[in-house]
């Protein structure tokens, strides 16, 4: 029986593929999530939702020199959960409801939170 | 001249039946020189195919599609301006939005759009000089938006279902590709070809292809977002 050269690369092309994807496709963790680093003292712990289509509560107070831990809940969604404040230097991808972001705030004043893409804003006011 | 009319010439001795001994050719050498970066040096990359392993599978057949579209318009070489500036559109768009899309999903958007924009405008600008000036604006367009717009859409994606996405973007990539094949065909039936090109040139452009791509997603920079 004689083969056409078409269909002999096209069954080669096939099984190139599956044999790779067989072993590049198999999953194992891959979660990428970091947490933040557990700082002394009592932490103060801030949960945000999100509400027509922003964090909510997007006004946030803290106490300074006491460490800040900040969930996102499951309502926030999209690039939202991709959660930034500059001017302390956190730039998280909270994956889960769990993971947090967690920093000490050592300034006081008024600082803006928001999503990487800066679609979503908030206030954080450091007393 | 139906789609079954060039199924058939898929066999002929000219550039058409060149093109899927072209994909196998490439997804061989991909293949070949990822296997040898696993084995030299990935495989001590932590989570390396949990992590990679699905987007760099993606961008190797993307590449093995858009390398036979390259040799199909180098092999005519002269196009009118129409189909000219349909190639440069073409190719610019699917080579920069590709590489962005997968670069994103494990660099964030700067290093995706990067490499994107670069790969999209350069083999825009590459296949949309067979019109002249006209392909090669459309060309240079074309890889600049299509770059920007994949690693975009990963990263906006990454809470989502980003990894199914990957498979619908490279599906619709390639009926986009192979309806391209399909274009030129149709519009090059009374011209004879230049050259049928050889394997080198598909072996040199699927290793640099996915050598460059592999780095970039292993060892690159990467935005906040996933330091």
């Amino acid at each position: 029986m004689i083969i056409k050269k078409t269909t002999l690369y096209f069954a080669l092309t096939f099984i190139i593929i599956v044999a790779a994807g067989f072993f590049l496709l198999s999953r194992g963790d891959s979660n990428q999530n970091a947490t933040g680093s557990v700082g002394s003292g009592s932490v103060q712990k801030v949960v945000i939702g999100m509400k027509n289509l922003n964090y909510y509560p997007n006004t946030i107070k803290v106490k300074a020199n006491q460490p800040v831990r900040i969930y996102l809940d499951s309502s926030v969604t999209g690039c939202l959960r991709s959660f930034t404040i500059r001017d302390f230097g956190i730039a998280k991808y909270l994956k889960t409801p769990d993971d947090y972001v967690e920093f000490m705030p050592t300034k006081k004043g008024t600082f803006r939170f928001a999503c990487s893409m800066g679609m979503g804003t908030g206030t954080l006011v450091v007393e | 001249m139906s789609l079954k009319k060039f199924m058939k010439e898929l066999g002929n001795d000219k550039i058409e039946g060149e093109l899927v001994k072209t994909i196998f050719i490439s997804l061989l050498a991909s293949f070949a020189i990822l296997a040898l970066l696993y084995f030299f040096k990935l495989r001590y990359v932590e989570n390396f195919i949990p992590k990679y392993g699905i987007f760099i599978f993606l961008a190797i057949l993307g590449y093995s599609l858009i390398i036979p579209s390259v040799k199909h318009v180098r092999a005519y070489k002269e196009f009118a301006c129409m189909s000219g500036m349909m190639i440069g559109m073409t190719i610019g768009m699917i080579a920069g939005f590709l590489p962005g899309f997968y670069l994103a999903s494990t660099n964030g958007m700067f290093m995706g759009s990067v490499l994107g924009m670069a790969l999209g405008m350069f083999l825009g600008v590459w296949n949309g000089k067979c019109c002249g000036i006209m392909g090669v604006m459309e060309g240079i367009m074309a890889g600049f938006m299509g770059g920007l717009m994949g690693a975009m859409t990963s990263t906006m994606m990454l809470n989502d279902n980003l990894r199914t996405m990957a498979f619908v973007v490279f599906g619709i990539s390639a009926i986009i590709l192979i309806g391209l094949n399909y274009m030129i065909y149709k519009e090059t039936r009374e011209m004879e070809t230049s050259e049928n090109g050889d394997a080198f040139f598909t072996i040199f452009w699927s290793i640099l292809l996915t050598t460059i791509t592999t780095w970039f997603m292993v060892f690159g920079p990467r935005s906040a977002l996933f330091s």
